[in-house]
Formats: C-alpha cells, sequence, structure tokens
C-alpha cells in the first residue's frame, strides 16, 4: 500500500464517525442527523471519507465554474433573467438539489454520477445563456430569429437538418428541468392556471405549463412553433393556450397515439416531413440530410452504449444506479437528442468506468442492495431523488425506469427516406410515451422488463391525475400478483407537491416494506421525516 | 538565470499561496455549505419578495 | 302545449341501453354494434344488417367495481359504461368499435376485451387512432383506421356488405334520419319554438341508441305532430341557451336547466345534433366511404384537436349556433376528470365572455345526475344575469 493511502485510510478511521452511512451501521444518526429540519438545508455537507468528499468537492467546483461561465457569457441577460422569471430564481437551488441526488453515493457510483450530472448543467448553463440573450423580451440578440422552439416532449433530433437553426423546447427552462430541482416552483403556476378557472384534477405537470403560459413567463424568440400531441391528452390540450399566448405561425405535430401498430408509422412520418416543410417556409431554409445522419451517428453511438449499459444493469455490478441513470437519460434524450458532441464523450467515459466495475465485481452502495427494482410510470418530478431515497433507507435499487426505455431504434445515416422512418418510430416512443400510451400491452411489457433485468420488485409511479395509467390499475396489481413480484403503487401528483407530499410517497414504500415485507430500514433516520419546505 | 528561475519561484510561490487560499476558502464554504445557507436564507426569500412584487401581464 | 305522442314511449326507451327495439332488431338478425364517440361515424356501423348502439348507461349511480379498475380519479362517463357492461347490459352486441379519443375512453375500451365484460360468443372490439387535425395527412390516416378496424373487420368478422352500394345505402340512412332531426332541431330556431330543449333532447338520443329503421317510422310521426304543434302562447323561458360541451346522455340535465328557466336551444356536445345530424355529400369522383370519413373528420368538434383550424372551428361553430339558435349565453360543461373540456371550457369562456362578450357560465358534472343543488344555484344566477342583460339592452 502508497503512502498516501495509508494516510487516507488513516483520516478516513478518525473520521468514519462524521460519515451517515458509518452512523446508521452504529445506530448512532444517519443521512438525515446534518438536516435542519423540514428545510433542505444541510448544516454541513456529506463526509464520504477522504477521496469520495474531495472528488465530490471538485465537482461542486466545477459545476460552479460552469455556472460561472453561464453569467459570464451574459452577464446582463442573466441579471434580467433572474428579475423578470421566477423560475430563474429557482435554478439557485441547484446545488442543494445536487447533494440531495447523490446521498450515500461512494466510489464508482460517485464519479458516474457526477459525470452525468456535470453533463447537464454544463449543456442547461449554456441553454440558459443562450435564451436569455436572444429573448426579445430583454430586447432580442443575434440569434433570435434561427432558435425555434418546440414543445418539451417532441424529440428535437429530426431538427438537425437545420444546421443554421437552434432548436430550443420551450417549457424546459421554466418548467421541464426546474421542476425538479424546487418543489416549490410549480404550484405557483399551477395556482395561476387554476385561477383561470382549470380544474385541480388535471394532470398537474401541463397545469404548470399552463400556467406558465398565462403568467406570461416564456422567453419569446423564434420565427415559428412547432408544438406536439406528446405525450398525451392535457399535454395537447395546453397547446392551445401556447399556440395563442406564441403567437407565431404555428404548426402541431401530431405522431401516432396507438404507436406500436405499423399503420402508425407512415402517419408520424408523414407529420415529421410537414413539420420539416413547416421550417423550411416559416424560416426560409433547406433541409440537410447531411447535417442530420452527422447528429444521428450521435444519437446512435449513444443508444448503443445505452444498449451496453442495460447489460450491466442486468448483474448486481453496475455502477451507474438510481438517479444518476434516470435523470441523465431522460435529459440527454429529451432535450439533448444527439445534438451536443458533450453527452457522446460522456457516455464514452461512463461506459469505459461500467466496464472496469463490472470486471472488479464493484457493488455499488457497499453492496447493501436488498431488492431490484424496476420503476415503471411517470415520476414524480418534486421528488427527484427518491431513487436515492430507497436505496439508501430500504436498499431497494432501481435499476431501470420506465423512461429510460424511450426512442432506442437507430436512425440511418446514409438514407433520408429510412432516416426520416427511422426518427418516427423514434420520436413516437418518446418521454412517457412508449409504455404509458398507446395501449395495454406497452404497460403490460413492464413485467417482461423486469424479468429481463432481474428485478424482484416493481415500483408503479401512481400520478393521481394521469387518466392513462389510472385506468389500468387494478390490471396492473391482478398481473403483479399473478406473475409473483413485490409490487408498490407510489401515489404522487407529478408537479404538486401540495396534493400529495414526498412523505407520502416514502409512506407508500415504508408501509410496503414494514407491513408485507417485514423488514428494517437500513438508515431508520430516513424512514420518516419532513421535507416540506426543502427544494 | 538566476534573476529569472527566482522570478519563477516567486511566482510559482504566489501562485500555489492563492491556490492554498482559493482552496482553503472554497473547501470551508463546499463543507460548511455556506453557499446553499447562503441562498437558501437571504437570496431566495430576498427574490421571492420580488416576484410575489411584480405585476405580470395575465391572459390567455 | 300539448304533450308529445311518443314522448313517453321515447322517455321509456333510454331507460336502458338493451331496449325493447334492439332487443327487436336482435332478435330479427341484425348485428347490433356499440360505439362511445363521434370519432366512429355512426353512418358505417348502419350498414344493411348491421345497427349502431352508441353506449349509454342510463340510472348508473354505483360505478364500485369499475372504479376498482380504473380507480375513482377517472372518468365517471367511463366508469359506468364499465360498470354497465360488467353488469351485463351490453350483452346484445356483436362488436365495439372504440376511438382512442381520449386515454379514459381507451382504456375502458380495452378492458371490454381484457376482462370479457359482454357475454355474447361474438364479441369483438378495435380501437381506432383517431386524427388530431383536420389536414390530408390525418384524412388519410383516418380513412387507413377506418378501413382497418372498422369496415375490414365488419366485412371479415361479421360478414358484413361493405360495398359501395352497402355504403352509399348506409348514408342514405344516414341522411334520412338526420333530415328529420335536423327539421325538428331547427324549430328551436323560433321566438317561440313549439318544442322544449328537453323534448329534443330525447328525441336526438333515441335516433341515436335505436335502430334507425325501427326509429324512424317514430321520428317522422313526431315531427308531422310537431309541424302543427301550437306552442305555448308566450315564450314560457326568461333566456334561451346553447349547451357546449363533452358527454352529456341524461335529457334530464337539460331538464334541469330549463327548470331554471332557460331553453336550450343548441346542443353542442357529444350525443347533441351538432354534430352529428349534418347531411353527408359525395364530392364528385369521392367513394362513398371516402366521403364518410371526411364529413365525420369536417364536422367533429372535438377538443382534443390540435390544429389552428379545428380549434378555431370550435368556436366559430357554437358562435353560429348562438346566432342562429338566438341564444343569450353559453352552458360549458365539462365532465369531470375530462382532460380535454377542462381545457376547452377555460379557453371558451374566455374567447366568448372577453372577446366575443357573449355571456357564459361553466359547470363541471358527474355522469349520474345526483345531487344538482349546486348546479341549480349556478344556473338561476346565470339566467337571472342574462335576464338583466336582456332588460338593459345587452348592456
Amino acid at each position: 500500500m502508497k503512502l498516501t493511502d495509508k494516510l487516507i485510510k488513516a483520516v478516513d478511521k478518525k473520521l468514519e464517525r462524521f460519515d451517515p452511512m458509518w452512523q446508521s451501521e452504529h445506530g448512532v444518526g444517519g443521512l438525515r442527523s446534518r438536516y435542519y429540519d423540514k428545510t433542505g438545508v444541510a448544516k454541513y455537507r456529506e463526509w464520504r471519507g477522504v477521496k469520495d468528499t474531495f472528488y465530490d468537492y471538485s465537482q461542486w467546483l466545477k459545476n460552479l465554474m460552469s455556472m460561472g461561465m453561464m453569467v459570464g457569457s451574459a452577464p446582463l441577460a442573466c441579471l434580467k433573467g433572474f428579475w423578470e422569471y421566477r423560475w430563474m430564481g429557482s435554478y439557485l437551488g441547484t446545488f442543494m438539489f445536487i447533494d440531495r441526488l447523490f446521498e450515500g453515493y461512494r466510489g464508482y457510483e460517485l464519479r458516474i454520477a457526477h459525470m452525468n450530472m456535470h453533463a447537464i448543467v454544463q449543456s442547461l448553463t449554456k441553454k440558459i445563456a443562450l435564451v436569455l440573450a436572444n429573448d426579445r423580451r430583454f430586447g432580442g440578440g443575434p440569434l433570435t430569429d434561427r432558435m425555434v422552439p418546440m414543445d418539451e416532449v417532441l424529440p428535437p433530433l429530426f431538427m438537425a437538418g437545420f444546421k443554421d437553426l437552434i432548436p430550443v423546447p420551450l417549457q424546459t427552462l421554466p418548467e421541464f428541468i426546474i421542476c425538479d430541482i424546487d418543489q416549490h416552483i410549480e404550484p405557483y403556476y399551477i395556482d395561476v392556471a387554476e385561477s383561470y378557472g382549470l380544474p385541480a384534477d388535471v394532470c398537474s405537470r401541463c397545469a404548470a405549463e399552463t400556467g406558465v403560459t398565462i403568467d406570461d413567463a416564456f422567453p419569446i424568440f423564434g420565427k415559428g412553433f412547432l408544438s406536439t400531441n406528446m405525450p398525451c391528452n392535457a399535454s395537447e390540450a395546453t397547446s392551445m393556450f401556447q399556440r395563442r399566448r406564441v403567437n407565431l405561425p404555428y404548426q402541431p405535430v401530431t405522431m401516432a397515439m396507438i404507436h406500436n401498430e405499423p399503420g402508425a408509422h407512415p402517419y408520424s412520418t408523414q407529420e415529421l416531413k410537414n413539420a420539416i416543410a413547416f421550417i423550411e417556409k416559416e424560416y426560409g431554409v433547406k433541409y440537410d440530410w447531411e447535417a442530420l445522419f452527422e447528429r444521428a451517428k450521435h444519437m446512435n453511438e449513444q443508444n448503443t452504449i445505452e444498449l451496453e449499459k442495460w447489460d450491466y444493469f442486468k448483474t448486481p455490478y453496475s455502477a451507474l444506479v438510481g438517479i444518476a441513470e434516470t435523470l441523465y437519460r431522460l435529459y440527454s434524450w429529451a432535450s439533448v437528442n444527439g445534438q451536443e458532441d458533450y453527452f457522446t464523450k460522456t457516455d464514452r467515459k461512463v461506459i469505459a468506468i461500467m466496464r472496469k466495475a463490472y470486471e472488479e465485481k464493484y457493488q455499488p452502495f457497499s453492496g447493501k442492495t436488498r431488492h431490484r427494482a424496476f420503476l415503471w410510470g411517470p415520476s414524480a418530478v418534486y421528488y427527484t431523488d427518491f431513487p436515492t431515497w430507497i436505496q439508501n433507507c430500504w436498499g431497494i435499487n432501481i435499476v431501470l425506469n420506465m423512461d429510460s426505455t424511450m426512442g432506442h431504434n437507430m436512425i440511418s445515416t446514409t438514407d433520408p427516406e429510412q432516416a426520416i422512418k427511422d426518427l418516427a418510430l423514434f420520436s413516437e416512443k418518446g418521454v412517457m410515451r412508449h409504455h404509458a400510451v398507446g395501449g395495454w400491452d406497452n404497460v403490460n411489457a413492464v413485467w417482461e422488463w423486469a424479468k429481463n433485468f432481474n428485478c424482484d420488485m416493481v415500483l408503479c409511479n401512481d400520478n393521481v391525475a394521469c387518466k392513462g395509467m389510472n385506468g389500468v390499475h387494478a390490471l396492473l396489481e391482478e398481473q403483479a400478483r399473478d406473475l409473483g413480484f413485490h409490487f408498490i403503487f407510489i401515489e404522487h401528483d407529478l408537479e404538486d407537491s401540495r396534493t400529495v407530499s414526498r412523505q407520502d410517497m416514502r409512506k407508500c414504500v415504508n408501509n410496503y416494506m414494514s407491513v408485507v415485507l417485514n423488514e428494517q430500514p437500513l438508515d431508520p433516520t430516513i424512514v420518516e421525516f419532513d421535507d416540506s419546505e426543502a427544494y | 538565470m538566476k534573476k529569472v528561475f527566482k522570478f519563477l519561484l516567486k511566482f510559482l510561490g504566489k501562485l500555489a499561496l492563492v491556490g492554498l487560499i482559493g482552496f482553503a476558502v472554497t473547501f470551508v464554504i463546499y463543507m460548511a455549505n455556506a453557499e446553499n445557507k447562503l441562498i437558501y436564507y437571504v437570496v431566495r426569500p430576498l427574490l421571492n419578495k420580488h416576484y410575489d412584487a411584480q405585476v405580470r401581464d395575465r391572459r390567455i | 302545449m300539448k304533450d308529445l305522442k311518443h314522448l313517453i314511449y321515447f322517455e321509456n326507451l333510454l331507460q336502458d341501453a338493451h331496449n325493447e327495439l334492439v332487443t327487436q332488431a336482435v332478435a330479427e338478425g341484425k348485428h347490433a354494434l356499440g360505439y362511445n364517440c363521434y370519432y366512429i361515424p355512426e353512418t358505417l356501423l348502419n350498414l344493411p344488417g348491421c345497427f349502431s348502439s352508441r353506449l349509454r348507461a342510463p340510472r348508473c349511480v354505483s360505478t364500485d367495481i369499475a372504479s376498482y379498475y380504473m380507480t375513482t380519479r377517472n372518468c365517471p362517463y367511463v366508469r359506468s359504461i364499465l360498470e354497465r357492461a360488467i353488469e351485463g347490459g351490453y350483452n346484445y352486441l356483436e362488436a365495439l368499435f372504440g376511438a382512442e379519443g381520449c386515454a379514459a375512453m381507451e382504456r375502458m375500451e380495452e378492458h371490454f376485451v381484457l376482462i370479457h365484460p359482454v357475454k355474447n360468443e361474438k364479441f369483438f372490439s378495435t380501437i381506432i387512432d383517431p386524427p388530431m387535425k383536420g389536414d390530408e395527412n390525418n384524412l388519410n390516416y383516418y380513412k387507413a383506421q377506418l378501413k382497418l378496424k372498422v369496415v375490414d373487420k365488419l366485412r371479415d368478422e361479421l360478414g358484413v356488405d361493405v360495398s359501395e352500394e352497402a355504403m352509399l345505402k348506409a348514408i342514405e340512412d344516414h341522411n334520412r334520419i338526420s333530415g328529420i332531426i335536423t327539421e325538428i332541431g331547427n324549430l328551436r330556431k323560433l321566438d317561440n319554438p313549439p318544442i322544449t330543449g328537453y323534448e329534443f333532447h330525447v328525441i336526438q338520443l333515441v335516433s341515436q341508441v335505436c335502430p334507425h329503421y325501427l326509429i324512424i317510422p317514430y321520428l317522422e310521426e313526431t315531427l308531422e305532430e310537431l309541424r302543427t304543434r301550437e306552442p305555448e302562447p308566450k315564450f314560457p323561458f326568461r333566456a334561451r341557451v346553447a349547451l357546449v360541451g363533452s358527454e352529456i346522455d341524461d335529457p334530464d340535465f337539460t331538464k334541469l336547466i330549463e327548470s331554471c328557466g332557460a331553453m336550450v336551444v343548441a346542443d353542442r356536445y357529444c350525443f347533441g345534433s351538432f354534430p352529428s345530424r349534418e347531411q353527408i355529400e359525395i364530392g364528385e369522383g369521392e367513394s362513398a366511404f371516402d366521403a364518410i370519413c371526411r364529413h365525420y373528420l369536417h364536422w367533429n368538434q372535438c377538443a382534443r384537436f390540435m390544429d389552428g383550424g379545428k380549434i378555431d372551428q370550435r368556436h366559430s361553430e357554437v358562435l353560429r349556433l348562438v346566432k342562429d339558435f338566438k341564444a343569450d349565453g353559453i352552458i360549458y360543461e365539462n365532465m369531470k376528470f375530462c382532460e380535454f373540456w377542462s381545457y376547452e371550457k377555460v379557453l371558451a369562456n374566455h374567447i366568448f365572455t372577453n372577446e366575443l362578450h357573449i355571456p357564459c357560465c361553466t359547470i363541471e358534472k358527474e355522469y349520474a345526475l345526483g345531487a344538482v343543488g349546486q348546479l341549480r344555484t349556478r344556473f338561476q344566477a346565470f339566467i337571472e344575469s342574462l335576464e338583466i342583460k336582456s332588460i338593459q339592452g345587452g348592456k
């Protein structure tokens, strides 16, 4: 053993009583001990041992630098953004958010988690700077007319064929991402929508989008707006409000709802072609297939790597786990969609570590995993760290989540006609859609997925306002019983933490684990706690 | 040569000192979770006050 | 006004989906074909040898089993239909043609296959993926879906004649029944109509839930009767309203509004006559099937449509009805838990109230009309405001 290693070991031994994992093992505290009650504010950061703490610190610095660069690249626009948009204030909670997500992470899983997270942070900060610097509300910028506002759940890869245009998911900044960071931001917008007569029983994500629209909180840019019917009913309905507010030439790209039938794809293909024609007309540009192929190669590589990751997920030796997997896949697929090199590079680095960890038979979370779970149904975005909590509290490793299975078919990089067909199939299977929409068979696929990934448990996100998933409630329960899976419905209200709080969600799991399975928590400090005032 | 070497040593020394101080300050902020405390208890409440006072162009 | 001769008979026909005319048609060897939504053209289900049955669940007060399957957080219409199916209320059906008009509807229709509630060995079900825009691509998709999942199925599973001649006959049947209903409905345009909104609602409903060939003679007789029916000496209502919204198949709802003092002069909702009773015209060089598809896509007013043209059509159509039927105001309804109409109601209320200055009242309702106290209060207040406005000369 090298001298430095010896030194580190000695320091680790000396300071181990500050490590929450050690504390919970020895019954003298745990992950919740270092928090001020309710707030989610930690008295001090998690001590993870010398190596991991310093690694976490270095990544904190790296993310801090990205944020500094964001402000530095467009200082005035950023200041104006903070002043104008309520949702911009919520981005200040990013560090607390990252800390929350990776509690209890050590070793390889911590490294991969931070690589993935930094990819998101550097991309998002650039996007914020870009949008604010070109927001017509603040006088616009050189790229204002080259930006294309698109619905956040319309996969933007097909737009890569417009090499001089920049597709920007319209709802991403005020809603799609920020709701993960701050549980209190979207209820404000939901209230705005409800104050205009919208019932409280509609999907809260769409209610929030409508609230942002009514509250005039979208950045303003572009010359034509692409909306979509994806993923489902309420999302379709929100478009009519956005159409009025955005007030630009408008093209809804309506992909087939029942998308698991051959007849659906020609229709969706034509929809994409019509969208391309719309952009060509409104922006006066020509579609360039070579430019598309260039980005499609990146998406294909990312999807190839993703499929390899899945092989590791099937084993106990995957160093990519829980929210580090979920959030990255969601962002890299839905928002980036092959358009940024950084994500391909990150994937290459991550898969290399995963291979190494597998060879070493490295088990994440010190091998404390008791159950392997597949997470099905759209997740509560106000409780992004739920997978972290369930691992730390009950040793349930969320191996893969439904939305990570979206669009993983390869896109042709040589034949335009085939490429657009591939893109249609790829896009039909988007966020909250691949398995939640289009018929029972898509939902019922969960058991096959769970079996293939060697899971003994299925956690089903039960969005109280999701009419589609509510519609198969009993069938899912009956299937779980028949097939012998541990099965927990986790009630939530997607973006409205007031209806079903984080603690209420934890309670669903706590009850099952203690009453049905008669198990003891790994960390008793996080079984029940109040984090209602946390971001 | 000696002068250059001396200057370089001085410069590197200063750089190391700045680095050390920088590290010490940022590491203390990091460990004490100071930036999050500042944001949670000071910055956000002020910003929220401002947002709540805004008159927005609310319409359908 | 003198009572309509067949009104009580019609009301009785609405007491059960499996009514006496349905029983008679089934006994005569006709294929009973169920549907829930305007996206499934009624005309196609009335090809020779078949009859359409738009599914209702009258008098359904408890949906315990359906709520077990679909939770209490889902549309009460779909839960009621599923409940009625489980109770055996649709065992006369040989098929259900569903449409993924909304997620709740699609899930409910899936249960017709997954839990086999319809005890009829011939029974089968399909679900189309209906279009969301009115353009050519969506029309082509609509045609392909209807051909694959309705027309071909009728031919292959039930041996139904789906030839051009058969389609033309179905259009003829559609135009005939629609002509009668439209003529009856147009009486509501009169200043003092010889028909109430409730009576019309009953008549429109029987035309959708009974075999056409059996109900048409009664409808024709009723039309004849209405042509000479003496209205009340003075218009008996304090206001005239257009009723707009989602699924309303309970005439007692119309009766409730009218009991508060406003006549329902126009019915623009699912199960209403706008749309459903427009004439199908066949264009030059167009096949009968193509004409049916085009007609249904054009007239469809579902809140699900997303393109600007169809969104604006929804509002211009209501505006047309308000003008043609001289409505003083609009009541916008949505079924509880209905995503589409929840949003449409907010938008339409804004457009009509603030931009077009037509008074608008929005309400949300359950499927079964239970406690109506709150609704009654809302309607009374709205009607009073219309009355005051009318007294003040529209100011």
